[in-house]
């Protein structure tokens, strides 16, 4: 009767701090560099510019880097996620403590958070006009973006994505640390509990503020920065980076 | 309609004139048999002053009549001790996980209308009414060695003396009365009930039996006392067994930290301390286990 248990099952813990891990780094991080870049833009179009700049300087690298680093993670996450939500009974009507609400939206923002993030994605890359807004351009960031998150319902959705993924993660962190031990005693896990507040109010302020500052965007002044930074840009490189062909070809896109 | 009011309802303490003591309203899911349906009945039953939920049910036993005048079979229940330490009087009581004979009937009617509410545990296997199964709850306690390894009568010499800091952090956790509260009010620890298969032989029964509970989560009751035995001296000479079991299937990995154990221990067992403090030696021990071998 005693067969082998299934290879999840045998690796149960390891997968387990895994996912608690992926949660912390690199999903977590990415969310605070993510909702901080963001915010960049109530220092106007210029500001978040240049930080989408920096991060497209990765050229060609770019996309391995976010597959390894941000998707494949996010799915590993979510895939544990949905297995640990399959298993469990929230029960909050028979036992209404603080403790069990916050297991139970745990649980409810992660499934919110990760609808949210493929909707997102695939109305910034590939879909924007049928599912709402319109498309992202690195080039014109600022002013695409402000596009996207024009109509009311967009913005709306962002603001429940933003809050439930900021949620998902600031109780993480408290989780997190009881998971690996680092906060044991109660007190210490009230001390805790008060960081991981700060960190989800900060975050969920950045998050919104980024979409407001998004919305509040002049779209063509915005554009008109951003051929200027791209103008800018082109003068400052020598002659034979480029051909002049390709470069002029670039300026019509 | 016969209403059972025997002598001792009459009888008042505080010499006040013998009128019929005003009735308590009691609401039971009940159940005949293993595995078979459940169903409610309610009783009535003459109020006394400070009334346990076991006094309630031996009332109830005793008249074995529903509201409404009934014949029924008596509600059977499991309870030993009476005060709060044998763990086995565990039931829902308004709808909440406690000890039957430490929960009194003035203040449940005040919580829930009028009318008292009791359900078997749900997180068991019902065996009849309120009795419940809880092997499982005793086999999280073998997985992880919950005892202080001594398998001889030789004279071994006194044991390592313990500090009186030590005595005082393990002491809480020693508390431990094995009612299942915890685990009840677990959202992560959720119901095995295997029925027997046509033509399986007993023991292969109880072998499939044993093989659910090994894969599934201990339960906090499980964690802490494991935590307790590997602060102990002697009982801490089997902690890498402990832990072996902690961190296998069905461990420490699968707590969700909703909290709920803490709340409703009745012995106020610091439950998520062991609990935080098993996932600390768990991180070390898997450190240990990766980079020492």
């Amino acid at each position: 009767m005693s067969e082998t248990p299934p290879f999840l099952e045998r690796h149960q813990f390891l997968i387990y701090r895994l996912f608690s891990l992926a949660g912390l780094v690199p999903v977590g991080a990415f969310l605070a560099v993510h909702l901080l870049t963001n915010a960049s833009v109530l220092g106007g179009a210029a500001s978040f510019q240049s930080r989408v700049d920096l991060i497209h300087s990765l050229g060609p690298l770019l996309v391995p880097v976010e597959v390894a680093f941000i998707f494949l993670p996010i799915m590993f996450h979510a895939a544990v996620g949905f297995v640990i939500i399959a298993n469990g009974m929230p029960n909050v009507g028979s036992y209404p403590y603080v403790g069990n609400v916050r297991y139970a939206l745990q649980r409810a923002t992660g499934m919110v958070a990760f609808a949210f993030i493929v909707w997102h994605i695939i109305q910034l890359h590939w879909l924007g006009a049928p599912l709402g807004g319109g498309q992202f351009d690195p080039h014109y960031a600022t002013s695409t973006a402000a596009v996207a998150l024009q109509p009311t319902w967009v913005t709306i959705l962002y603001a429940i994505g933003i809050l439930a993924a900021v949620f998902h993660f600031a109780n993480g962190l408290w989780t997190l640390g009881i998971t690996w031990g680092i906060w044991t005693s109660p007190a210490a896990m009230r001390r805790a509990n008060v960081i991981s507040i700060v960190v989800g109010v900060g975050l969920a302020a950045a998050g919104l503020g980024a979409l407001g500052g998004m919305r509040a965007v002049d779209v063509e002044q915005a554009r008109a920065v951003e051929t200027w930074m791209h103008e800018q840009l082109e003068r400052q490189q020598p002659p034979t980076a480029e051909p002049a062909p390709v470069a002029a070809a670039r300026k019509e896109d | 309609m016969i209403r059972a009011i025997d002598g001792d309802a009459l009888r008042t303490g505080d010499g006040r004139s013998r009128q019929a003591a005003p009735l308590v309203r009691v609401r039971i899911l009940r159940q005949d048999v293993a595995g078979g349906e459940s169903y409610w009945e309610r009783f009535e039953v003459p109020h006394e002053p400070n009334m346990n939920v076991i006094s309630l049910l031996q009332k109830i036993a005793a008249a074995a009549r529903t509201q409404d005048g009934r014949r029924v079979a008596p509600v059977a229940w499991d309870c030993s001790c009476l005060e709060e330490v044998c763990g086995s009087c565990t039931m829902l009581i308004n709808g909440r996980t406690r000890m039957a004979c430490s929960a009194l009937v003035d203040k449940l009617l005040e919580e829930n209308g009028g009318e008292v509410e009791l359900r078997p545990m749900s997180k068991f296997p019902v065996v009849r009414d309120l009795v419940v199964d809880r092997r499982r709850l005793f086999r999280s306690l073998e997985r992880v060695q919950a005892w202080v390894p001594v398998d001889d009568s030789y004279d071994h010499g006194p044991g390592p003396r313990i500090s009186p800091e030590q005595q005082q952090d393990a002491y809480p956790l020693s508390e431990c009365i094995s009612c299942g509260c915890c685990l009840e009010a677990c959202p992560q620890f959720t119901k095995i009930e295997p029925v027997l298969r046509d033509g399986e032989s007993d023991a292969d029964f109880e072998a499939r039996r044993r093989q659910a509970f090994d894969a599934a989560f201990l339960g906090a009751h499980a964690i802490s006392q494991a935590m307790l035995f590997n602060s102990h001296p002697t009982g801490g000479m089997i902690a890498d067994e402990r832990m072996e079991s902690l961190t296998g299937r069905g461990g420490i990995q699968i707590c969700g930290n909703a909290q709920n154990c803490v709340a409703v221990c009745p012995k106020r067992i610091p439950l998520t301390r062991s609990i935080a403090r098993a996932g600390r030696a768990a991180t070390v021990w898997a450190i240990k286990k990766l980079f020492d071998r």
